[in-house]
């Protein structure tokens, strides 16, 4: 029998046959792919007092797939502006949750919170090559299943091609050639640059434009890394970091404290402090998607957070946080990304209250925990 | 650049189907087809 199928022979008409069955899987893998450049909604709540793009701040980016929305939410009594980001790296899905809970639940009192829940919108568009990552991934709310997009850490090649050998960042810094497409690699970016050049340019445009006095930048990271469940803080927030840090810690949330590194340049927390002095912190939590120790790859580990194989490291001593069977899910990361912005914005409120952000309707994070983000998202 | 990225594509897109039509083996023209997917995908600049 092999033999048999071993010999089929072809001829011009087998290969005008099986052109057309590979036109048609191009054409059925190229919707699916392509499925992956429509946006899920975010339904924002009452809160919202404007909503923008990021182009507003810096016009040339219009109409590239670098363009990304902007969601105001502003008090009645004047205070201090915040900003915060999520999904710089569209493969850390905790970041973005928790920006969309923002959006859906933030309602503030006094000062401005202005969140970009897709800070690099085109990574939004691709998957990490060679990760077999999911294309999306659940969520159970209240009106039913909701999926979200699991992203790419970098820029769609497909918007910005080809990589440098060598890439030297705006802030002088050189890189490897990957890190061209990477957001938190690109501060304070170019106006003239590669796209996401342009995106950490527009960003920073909009911290100057807006009078941004704190800036949150919302990440996660492997658990075998050393820099997880952190607050990564500019010399100029360090206080800020360390009260927001006590305050959590009373609530009973470990989190570790990081200077960002004077060295280590083109990242938020460096940059948006350096060139537009505003006090910058930048939130980690643990994501085992990212992992090199991970299993199988699959939406359920996004959302459970449980890999056997990250037990096995935890209990020989490899990882940085605490791992049980219970895994770490993304509920939890949820909530501690919103119990410490919450923690920043209460420590400014004590040590400028002039700028304080006073914000209600806010989840804490037991709540999260114990009823999940079904209730919190719409 | 996307131009130059879709005339390489298109060069190497050519060549593979004149390598397609020129098989006489069915699973050899099977193997080019299956390399053709991506390149179509590539060439419109989805993937």
């Amino acid at each position: 029998m092999s033999r048999i199928v071993k010999d089929w022979k072809g001829n011009h008409w087998t290969a005008v046959g099986l052109l057309a069955l590979g036109g048609l899987a191009a054409v059925l893998a190229g919707l699916r792919f392509s499925s992956m450049h429509r946006l899920e909604r975010i339904d924002p709540g009452p809160g919202l007092t404007r909503q923008g793009l990021l182009s507003d701040y810096f016009p040339p980016l219009a109409g590239t797939p670098g363009d990304t929305g902007v969601y105001v939410f502003e008090g009645q009594e004047n205070g201090g502006n915040v900003l915060v980001t999520g999904g710089a790296h569209p493969n850390e899905p905790a970041g973005f949750v928790a920006s969309v809970l923002l959006i859906e639940n933030l309602q503030v009192k006094k000062g401005r919170i202005l969140v970009i829940p897709r800070a690099n919108a085109s990574g939004f568009t691709c998957n990490d090559p060679q990760e077999a990552n999911p294309q999306r991934f659940t969520v159970e709310t209240a009106s039913g299943p909701r999926q979200f997009r699991l992203g790419s850490r970098l820029t769609n090649p497909v918007h910005q091609w080809p990589d440098p050998t060598l890439y030297e960042n705006p802030a002088g810094q050189m890189l490897s050639s990957l890190e061209v497409r990477n957001l938190n690699r690109c501060y304070p970016g170019r106006p003239k640059g590669y796209l996401t050049e342009k995106i950490a340019f527009a960003i920073m445009e909009l911290i100057r434009k807006e009078g941004i006095d704190i800036g949150i930048d919302l990440h996660e990271s492997a658990p075998e890394y050393p820099v997880i469940n952190a607050i990564v803080f500019h010399d100029a927030s360090a206080e800020l970091a360390a009260m927001a840090q006590m305050s959590l810690q009373f609530e009973g949330l470990e989190f570790r404290l990081e200077a960002s590194p004077v060295n280590l340049r083109g990242l938020s927390h460096r940059e948006w402090g350096d060139a537009a002095g505003i006090k910058a912190v930048l939130i980690e939590t643990p994501n085992p998607v990212q992992g090199r120790l991970k299993g199988k790859t699959t939406a359920g580990l996004v959302v459970d957070g449980k890999d056997k194989n990250y037990l096995k490291a935890f209990r020989l001593g490899r990882l940085f946080i605490p791992y049980d069977e219970g895994g770490v899910p993304l509920s939890r990361r949820v909530a501690r990304h919103i119990a410490a912005i919450t923690a920043v914005l209460e420590a400014q409120a004590e040590l400028e209250p002039e700028k304080a952000v006073e914000v209600e309707n806010l989840p804490g994070w037991k709540q999260i925990l114990d009823e999940g983000l079904g209730p919190f998202l719409r | 650049m996307d131009i130059v990225y879709r005339l390489i594509v298109l060069y190497f897109v050519i060549h593979i189907v004149i390598h397609l039509f020129g098989r006489k083996k069915f699973w050899d023209q099977f193997s080019a087809v299956v390399v053709l997917v991506l390149f179509f995908l590539r060439l419109f600049l989805i993937k």
